[in-house]
């Protein structure tokens, strides 16, 4: 009983923000000759803060179980950043007068692709250094020198697009997140990853509930870890890639939302992955709400807010993790 | 079936590097039995144990229940061999009940779904172990002793017929390490082999059938537990003397086999 309430709060909330995306904003729906427009826009961009928060949130939920380590998420890894450089390489490579511009491809289909490698690519990196006994803190060091890196490279191509300033407008507010121009084609182009992405880790989930108890008794409980593992951080991939494709860099989702609902929800991932893709979809809603809103000469990004929220909650969950507050 | 080898190992060698963990074991084990698995830190105990669940890389034979293990899948040898740890790295806000069902993953079909059979078996494993009044509890916020009883049951739910326990009775205060003995003894008279390793000679000689002594990565004696545990290999690999008669030992009162 107590979980059906859970999430019918949790799609209450969703609905709520959902809701209050599409009324606040500049421009007055009072307009009849604005309304469909003003409607439109703002749907998109509720469109693309749903997808990327529940594509983040249940990211973090999956790489936590992998990883048997709750502070974890796809920004801690590196994946977020591994995937933002894999959009700006795409962006750079179809800049005019690049070989790859003069090929009959979209930008909405070059971008979730460049993110997909990009992501793939930096779990990748991080599964080959960080074995079974890794501890927290190289877990922790090994994303943040990746990200570094990544960030390193993404200043890089931005100094590399100065050259047009529309292209490196675009890089910059890639990189720091948000939702403001994203088209339908590029939500629709993004819609079925993340559909896909959510149900192919729900379907895994009692795999990832073995991996709580370590590689060695999932094992021996007749889990293929290896292929798990392989499996579990090749969707995680997809969903952080066809997140920064909507939403650029946004950091920190997939870490408070999973943390916020195991004490409603429980540490199962059959309950927790729906719950997350809900509450990470309404959490990020309500944070472009804040972005759009909020008082400053132009729309904030929405990587800071994020970031500002989740700071913070990570340093206290760091502090308890010291405590000995143990996975959930 | 009942004389059928459960376990049959020739030349089990494992390597780490240029240092031999385990070195040309050949051992011929069958069911309805406990069988402890002794030696000194080091010796081997746990590598044989890991490796005959196939969670290290070995040379040489090992069939399982008739079958050559490397022929096996995951899923399949989880359903023949169980296996028990010394130290779960489980430390989740689990229910009891579903840590308790991990041990039916091996018996699922491809969409997970529990049936029947999987409940009774669930049901079945808390009962054995006493853990039923545990089945809502955080596995979290178990004791040791308590945790170290639902990891068995997690292992018996997977209805395998050999079960493997890395030193289950370590920390364990006399009445869960008794109550634990016991139902070893109960579970290898309902047909299971039963190979545990043990630290303690004394409770070796106590619960087992049949004793195996390694030393060194070698097994150096092997054969009905009392013949096993006597002077001479016990001096030999251990190097000290067995005290015939001692000043104090303990059981469990008459009809009671689990702990309080």
């Amino acid at each position: 009983m107590k979980i059906v309430l859970t999430y019918a709060v949790l799609l209450a909330l969703l609905v709520g923000a959902v809701a209050l995306a599409l009324l606040v904003g500049h421009g007055s729906l009072a307009d009849p000759t604005l309304r469909s427009t003003l409607l439109g826009l703002r749907a998109t961009r509720v469109g693309a803060a749903l997808l990327a928060g529940a594509a983040l949130a249940t990211g973090g939920a999956v790489v936590q179980g992998v990883f048997r380590d709750p502070l974890v998420s796809p920004s801690i890894l590196g994946t977020t950043a591994g995937a933002s450089l894999g959009g700006q390489l795409a962006m750079l490579a179809l800049v005019a007068g690049s070989p790859l511009a003069n090929l009959a491809v979209s930008a909405e289909m070059v971008l979730p692709l460049g993110c997909l490698l990009g992501a793939g690519l930096s779990l990748a990196i991080v599964l080959t250094f960080c074995r079974e006994r890794t501890g927290t803190l190289t877990l922790i060091l090994t994303g943040f020198i990746l990200s570094s890196l990544f960030l390193a490279l993404s200043s890089f191509i931005t100094s590399l697009a100065q050259d047009s300033w529309d292209m490196s407008r675009a890089v910059v507010s890639f990189t720091l997140g948000g939702v403001g121009g994203v088209s339908t084609r590029q939500l629709f182009a993004a819609l079925p990853l993340v559909g896909i992405g959510i149900v192919a880790c729900w379907l895994w989930s009692d795999t990832l509930d073995l991996l709580l108890s370590g590689e060695d008794e999932a094992s021996s409980l007749g889990v293929e870890v290896g292929r798990a593992r392989r499996w579990a951080v090749t969707w995680v991939a997809v969903l952080a890639a066809a997140a920064i494709a909507v939403g650029g860099n946004v950091g920190f989702v997939g870490l408070i939302v999973p943390h916020t609902l195991r004490p409603l929800v429980g540490v199962r991932h059959r309950r927790l992955i729906p719950a997350c893709a809900l509450l990470g979809g309404a959490f990020l809603v309500a944070c472009d709400v804040i972005a759009r809103v909020f008082p400053s000469r132009s729309e904030l990004p929405l990587g800071v807010i994020t970031g500002i929220i989740g700071a913070p909650v990570f340093l206290i969950l760091l502090a308890r993790s010291q405590r000995g507050v143990s996975h959930g | 079936m009942a004389d059928r080898a459960c376990i049959e190992a020739r030349g089990l060698t494992v390597q780490r590097g240029q240092h031999v963990l385990l070195d040309q074991v050949s051992l011929a084990l069958s069911g309805s039995q406990v069988v402890a698995l002794l030696g000194p830190n080091g010796a081997g105990k746990s590598t044989l144990l890991k490796s005959m669940a196939g969670l290290l890389p070995f040379s040489g034979e090992l069939r399982l229940d008739g079958r050559e293990a490397s022929q096996l899948g995951r899923a399949e040898r989880a359903r023949l061999v169980a296996y028990v740890p010394q130290h779960s790295a489980l430390d989740a806000a689990l229910p009891v009940r579903d840590v308790v069902a991990h041990g039916r993953f091996a018996h699922r079909d491809v969409w997970g779904r529990p049936d029947r059979r999987d409940d009774s078996a669930i049901e079945r494993a808390m009962e054995l172990t006493d853990t039923r009044r545990l089945a809502e509890r955080s596995f979290n916020r178990l004791s040791y002793g308590e945790r170290r009883l639902v990891l068995l049951a997690r292992a018996l739910a997977t209805e395998a017929r050999v079960l493997l326990l890395d030193e289950p009775t370590a920390a364990l205060d006399v009445t869960h390490a008794l109550a634990l003995l016991h139902l070893l003894r109960d579970l290898a008279s309902r047909g299971a082999l039963v190979l545990v390793a043990l630290h303690q000679l004394n409770e070796a000689a106590q619960a087992s059938d049949r004793a195996l002594l390694l030393s060194g990565g070698r097994l150096v004696a092997a054969g009905p537990a009392a013949e096993v545990i006597s002077a001479e290999p016990v001096r030999r690999v251990y190097g000290v003397e067995i005290v015939p008669a001692a000043h104090f030992g303990f059981r469990m009162p008459a009809g009671k086999g689990t702990a309080p």
